[in-house]
């Protein structure tokens, strides 16, 4: 069935290609002017589909990109006399530069303030080109060239027709070649869970400036297009309803696909060339359609067919948990094993000391239990290590080098990797694409490849999927390459979590809780696996309140209580301390089944 | 193995379509234009004349359109009671252009495309300016109710007014204030749209011609309501005149904030003090004594304008105001032309409206090269309400 | 000097205003966790449920305002009815469909109301008042002191009675709410209603003083918005000193910027949101990861 899609997909990228290219054959004057509209606000939406959808990044400033690509062309041709597509070029350069203005709030605020933030800054926009006199105030900008092209100028609509349809093709694809590799898959990781992308050695910041420098490109790229078939511009065209207008585009036709937002846009805008004259019933229809899509059908409508898909999938069978192979061994990384030392940790939160000069040190080859009663601050003692938190004092070195205080996704390069207590996994990224996202071990400036050298973007894809499925072989998960991590059984979401911190070729390993919510097996398991990873090389240390497990597994355990370290040493004697006792139980008994 | 036969067979379908389309251009049947009522200069044809009327229907200037949209149907129906032209009849079609000049690009090409012959609107400059090249190729002629001069640098033979330009009000206004009622400290408060900087630059010129430098000039955005903080730096330089440049309810709330912070200034202003929104937002009070430049005072100036109002307030239930007489007076000219040329259309019909000779509501109609037909306004005064002409 | 007084005044008034509208946003957020894009076109709907109760049925303003926040507080209901759904989804489908739900607000009031607007003539007509030269509109003081009355009264319903409490409980922990009892949907409910009345309010007030149009609530919704977020999302103390600063800075930006207002506005709102991102009094977030 899969292959079955898998021919069918070129053959309907083929008919859709014909239907585009002969369509401009049955319009008329009017409908060619509504298609080449339809084009520009495709391109848009794409552009924010991919801020949006992809990257998880509130953007409401995308008209504003848009605006920047328009009038700079508009500016630069009419009161400069620049040919066009010299005009056009400077005005991308200006878009970006727009990109890069507004995402940069997205480096201090996320979520609704990045929301509001975005649109004030649109509205800014708006409020300059409505005031100043090179834009022409109110009354717009006129008389901007038609663009040339190899010696034709591009006046007729249906010319001009083509020429975005090009355009918008070579987005599609460099947008889907972009989602579908390295970057894009960070770019998702990122929006599904930007903590643990972090962690797993994505460069947060950079990306979402990247995100918004994607977006700016193809708003500017928009707009230059606009400039050249409408010949004038006017700030109407880029306010803030335009701005709803486009981001209702992209969620009617569903942000995380790209061909959903290309829907969503051709859609959205032949509707309202088609009830032009009915605006306020328009209105009415379009705000309930908008309420009724994001109630009923959050992913738009590109995501119904799979939604239907996977329900039926469901039905007939269900994810088994009967599918997960056996575990076969860790792949060989070639790296070995580091030293972790950690030395008089500090760690305040307002006032309130959650690590209290911790120190502790664990070695290559060995299994390092971390115990102590809940808000005892392991779980922090982690976060410190992976670089979610800056530690108020102390450090932390790995191979005698400090990491404490490092970025986390600079703490992943150096050879860290984690899990987390409660499940971070990336939930709208498959299987094999969570394992893979860890496994690209390039830096964010890399993507220049994208650009110049399309080619080693590919080759490095082939290489990550090889080995990502060397990994998934290994842990057992083959099976489940291609399924959502939420929808399969508990256990198995904790193993893929373990695969993927593994994906990393990690010198150290942190474990937080790993055997929460396993059953008896799979625990079993698990004590298996961690024991292959200590035989590895690589060092681990594991959070765990099933005091069976530790006792079994642990090479040394370390007893954290408020956030101190009240004893240290192999698991039976530490087990035996007073201390200890005291601060699990407030008695002396044995805790030994404690869970 | 399935995958490669596939996209090959998209490639071969892909290279097909090019090349069927490389063989002849679409829409390149009708002489790269398309539509089939554009070009032509005679009007053989049978069958109504279509007339677009083009005026926003939603959105903040809608009252506006709608106003619009009465008069030139009051004029249309009226030729069509009395037999059309030639015994054709105008069949009217109205697009709502949303006050966006996007919009009225799309709508240019949509007339065109539907062959009508002229067009009536739009209400607001912007979105004449952005219409008029595409109607222009399209040898569609227009009679808009815009006034801004940037109309004129155009250059159109298709474009004409049908009213005066905003110099024309704002020279006659100035005039006024300054040689008849000896008026010297002015402040100007405009909006930032195409209207109000419009009649910023108007009124500043007109004045300067005259010798007078406003002691403020405050620029607020079209969209703000919230009039205040400019009000007060104008407060603060004391003025006797405020003229205001911008659309019916930005004038009547500045009047209405201007009197609550106790400004005494005599208020002056173009057009859009004269309307029953004007009034109705300022309050009745505070509009007392406001001084109206317009070439429209009222509806029982002359006996035209009676019958005019007659007829208008029969046929909707309410009285006309200055935009419904514009706008019949526009109708009227392109019906005249019309007359004339026997319906002929393109630039044939645009020279028959160049050389309409004609007294409507506004006043006489002669066009010039420019497209403007009419070049003076009356001065009223606001009393109780409504506009009285002042005795000059 | 005067001239700097009589535009504070100005900003301080309008702020007044925007602190109400901006209670109305945070109150919603923090008791639901909804960021209510539809805000503004509830403050629509009562700024034109008012004018109509004042100017149609000619009922003295002091008996519209409330009747029209009563009747948008039960509009509000409905709404919350709808937007239900929404509460626990992310932030770009809670914008989307709260602006999908603002504009069918904006499109029924066009087709009630049509497009055009309508001015409402201020309910007080005594000469403004005179300090120093510093002329300040009696309206503008009964518009601060019933902000004023309106926000002490929150806060008495929020921490003195056992609704307020309930809310207050649901704020913080929604899950240790049920527990105890607390019905959460009504409490959202009813902090969804007591928001849309706040909006209703600060609508109806901002009328005499402003336009009343269908559009009214994107700009007005917008600064309030800006203004939550400036004193710290959620927060009551946050919403009026964010509101009295959007006020102050709108109206200085006004005089001194003119056109470029609304530029300058929200240049210097982005610089503040990145160096505190929490807003003066820091976000009070519902926590319902």
């Amino acid at each position: 069935m899969n292959r079955l899609f898998a021919a069918r997909r070129p053959l309907g990228l083929a008919a859709l290609a014909i239907v585009a290219w002969v369509l401009p054959y049955r319009l008329n004057v009017y409908w060619i002017s509504v298609a080449d509209t339809a084009l520009l606000f495709a391109l848009l939406a794409v552009g924010l589909g991919l801020v949006m959808g992809i990257a998880g990044q509130v953007n409401l400033a995308q008209v504003a990109f848009f605006g920047v690509g328009a009038y700079g062309v508009g500016i630069l041709t009419t009161a400069h006399g620049f040919g066009f597509w010299l005009a056009a070029l400077l005005a991308m350069v200006a878009a970006v530069c727009a990109g890069l203005v507004v995402g940069l709030p997205a480096l201090r605020v996320q979520s609704h303030y990045l929301g509001i933030v975005t649109l004030g800054l649109a509205v800014a926009f708006l409020d300059w080109v409505t005031n100043a006199p090179v834009t022409g105030g109110d009354s717009g900008l006129s008389g901007i060239p038609t663009p040339p092209l190899f010696g034709v100028g591009l006046s007729s609509q249906y010319l001009y027709y083509y020429l975005e349809l090009i355009v918008l093709a070579a987005g599609l694809a460099f947008g889907y070649f972009v989602v579908r590799t390295s970057l894009g898959r960070r770019l998702r990781a990122m929006r599904d869970d930007a903590l643990a992308a972090g962690a797993a050695g994505a460069e947060i910041r950079v990306l979402r400036m990247i995100a918004f420098v994607l977006a700016s490109v193809y708003g500017g790229a928009a707009g230059v297009l606009y400039a050249g078939l409408i010949h004038y511009i006017a700030p109407e065209t880029f306010s803030i309803a335009d701005m709803f207008l486009l981001l209702a585009m992209v969620i009617i036709g569903g942000r995380q696909s790209l061909w959903g937002c290309v829907v969503g846009a051709i859609g959205l805008t032949v509707a309202q060339q088609e009830l032009i004259n009915l605006a306020a019933y328009a209105q009415l229809g379009y705000g309930m359609l908008v309420v009724a899509v994001v109630v009923f059908a959050p992913t738009g409508l590109a995501g119904v067919p799979s939604r239907v898909r996977r329900w039926r999938l469901r039905r007939r069978s269900g994810i088994s948990a009967a599918a997960l192979g056996s575990f076969s061994g860790v792949p060989s990384s070639g790296r070995t094993g580091a030293v972790l030392e950690v030395s008089g940790l500090v760690m305040r939160f307002r006032g309130v000391i959650a690590l209290d000069r911790v120190s502790l040190r664990a070695e290559p080859g060995e299994i390092l239990g971390i115990v102590g009663p809940n808000g005892s601050g392991k779980t922090t003692l982690f976060n410190v290590i992976s670089g979610l938190y800056r530690p108020s004092g102390g450090r932390v070195d790995l191979d005698g080098r400090v990491i404490s205080g490092s970025r986390p996704w600079r703490i992943s390069h150096h050879g860290v990797a984690r899990t987390f207590q409660h499940l971070r996994l990336f939930g709208n990224l498959t299987v094999l694409d969570n394992v893979r996202m860890a496994m690209d071990r390039t830096r964010s400036w890399w993507s220049w490849r994208y650009v110049f050298w399309p080619v080693g973007v590919w080759r490095h894809e082939r290489e990550l999927s090889r080995q990502a499925g060397a990994v998934l072989d290994a842990f057992g998960l083959a099976a489940f390459a291609g399924a959502l991590p939420h929808s399969l059984p508990y256990g198995i979401q904790r193993r893929v979590e373990i695969a993927r911190a593994m994906a990393s070729a990690p010198r150290l390993l942190l474990l937080d809780e790993p055997a929460a919510g396993l059953n008896g097996d799979e625990q079993r398991q698990l004590a298996e696996i961690v024991r292959a990873i200590r035989a590895s090389g690589v060092t681990v240390v594991l959070i765990e309140h099933n005091m069976g497990l530790v006792m079994s597994l642990c090479d040394r355990v370390v007893v954290l209580d408020s956030g101190a370290v009240i004893a240290s040493g192999v698991p039976a004697s530490v087990a035996a301390q007073p201390a200890v006792l005291e601060a699990y139980l407030g008695t002396t008994t044995l805790p030994s089944e404690a869970s | 193995m399935i995958r490669r036969s596939g996209a090959a067979a998209a490639l071969s379908a892909a290279a097909i379509a090019i090349l069927a389309a490389a063989c002849s251009a679409p829409g390149s049947s009708s002489g790269g234009s398309g539509g089939s009522g554009s070009g032509g200069s005679t009007g053989a044809a049978s069958g109504p004349i279509k007339i677009a009327v083009v005026d926003a229907q939603s959105g903040s200037s809608s009252d506006l359109g709608q106003f619009e949209w009465r008069g030139v149907k009051l004029a249309v129906d009226q030729v069509n009671k009395a037999g059309g032209i030639d015994g054709r009849k105008i069949q009217l079609t109205l697009f709502d252009d949303q006050g966006d000049p996007t919009v009225g690009t799309e709508l240019a090409r949509k007339i065109a495309s539907e062959g009508f012959t002229a067009m009536l609107g739009t209400a607001e400059s912007s979105v004449t300016l952005a219409m008029a090249p595409i109607l222009q190729a399209e040898h569609i002629p227009n009679i808009t109710s815009g006034q801004s001069t940037k109309l004129l640098k155009l250059g159109s033979p298709y474009l004409f007014l049908n009213g005066p330009t905003g110099l024309t009000y704002d020279s006659t206004l100035a005039k006024y204030l300054v040689q008849t009622k000896g008026y010297k400290k002015f402040a100007l408060l405009t909006n930032n749209d195409s209207y109000g900087a419009g009649e910023d630059s108007a009124f500043t010129s007109s004045l300067k011609s005259l010798g007078i430098t406003p002691v403020a000039a405050e620029v607020v955005p079209a969209d703000q309501t919230n009039m205040t903080p400019q009000l007060n730096t104008i407060r603060s330089r004391n003025p006797q005149v405020l003229f205001i440049g911008a659309e019916e309810a930005q004038s009547g709330l500045t009047v209405k904030q201007a009197r609550s912070l106790g400004m005494t200034a005599v208020i002056a202003e173009g057009a859009p003090a004269g309307t029953p929104l004007f009034l109705s937002t300022a309050g009745v009070a505070n509009a007392d004594g406001t001084i109206v430049s317009s070439p429209y005072l009222g509806n029982g100036v002359d006996a035209a304008s009676k019958a005019f109002a007659a007829a208008y307030t029969a046929a909707y239930g309410t009285a006309p105001e200055l935009h419904g007489a514009k706008a019949y007076d526009g109708a009227e000219v392109m019906i005249s032309a019309l007359k004339a040329c026997h319906a002929c259309t393109g630039l044939a019909l645009a020279s028959a409206v160049r050389a309409v000779h004609r007294t409507g509501l506004l006043g006489t109609f002669a066009y010039d090269s420019q497209g403007v037909g009419i070049f003076s306004t009356s001065i009223g005064i606001i009393k109780n309400g409504t506009i009285e002409p002042v005795s000059s | 000097m005067q001239s700097f007084f009589q535009t504070l005044v100005s900003g301080l008034s309008f702020g007044a205003v925007y602190s109400l509208i901006a209670l109305g946003f945070s109150l919603v957020y923090r008791t639901m966790g909804l960021v209510n894009f539809a805000h503004g076109a509830v403050l629509m709907t009562g700024a034109y449920l008012a004018s109509t109760f004042y100017l149609s049925a000619r009922l003295p303003f002091a008996v519209a305002v409330p009747a029209a926040v009563l009747a948008t507080g039960v509009v509000g209901l409905l709404i919350e009815r709808v937007l239900r759904p929404l509460e626990s989804k992310d932030v770009d489908l809670m914008l989307i469909g709260t602006i999908g739900a603002g504009t069918v607000l904006e499109a029924v009031a066009i087709l009630i109301w049509t497009s055009s607007g309508r001015g409402v003539p201020s309910p007080v007509r005594a000469a403004p008042l005179d300090v120093g030269g510093v002329r300040i509109p009696v309206y503008n003081l009964v518009v601060i002191a019933v902000a004023a009355v309106t926000m002490v009264l929150l806060t008495l319903f929020l921490q003195r009675t056992k609704r307020g409490a309930a809310m207050q409980a649901v704020a913080m922990d929604p899950e240790a709410a049920t527990a105890v009892g607390i019905h959460v949907g009504r409490s959202n409910a009813v902090a969804f209603a007591i928001g849309a009345g706040l909006a209703a309010l600060a609508g109806s007030l901002a009328s005499p003083m402003l336009f009343v149009s269908p559009t009214m609530g994107d700009s007005l919704g917008i600064q309030g918005f800006a203004a939550a977020i400036l004193g710290g999302f959620g927060s009551i103390p946050g919403a009026i000193v964010g509101g009295l600063g959007i006020g102050v800075i709108g109206s200085f930006a006004a005089q001194w910027f003119q056109g470029y207002s609304d530029l300058v506005t929200f240049v210097v709102f982005t610089v503040l949101v990145m160096v505190r991102p929490t807003g003066v009094f820091g976000e009070k977030t519902v926590n319902r990861a």
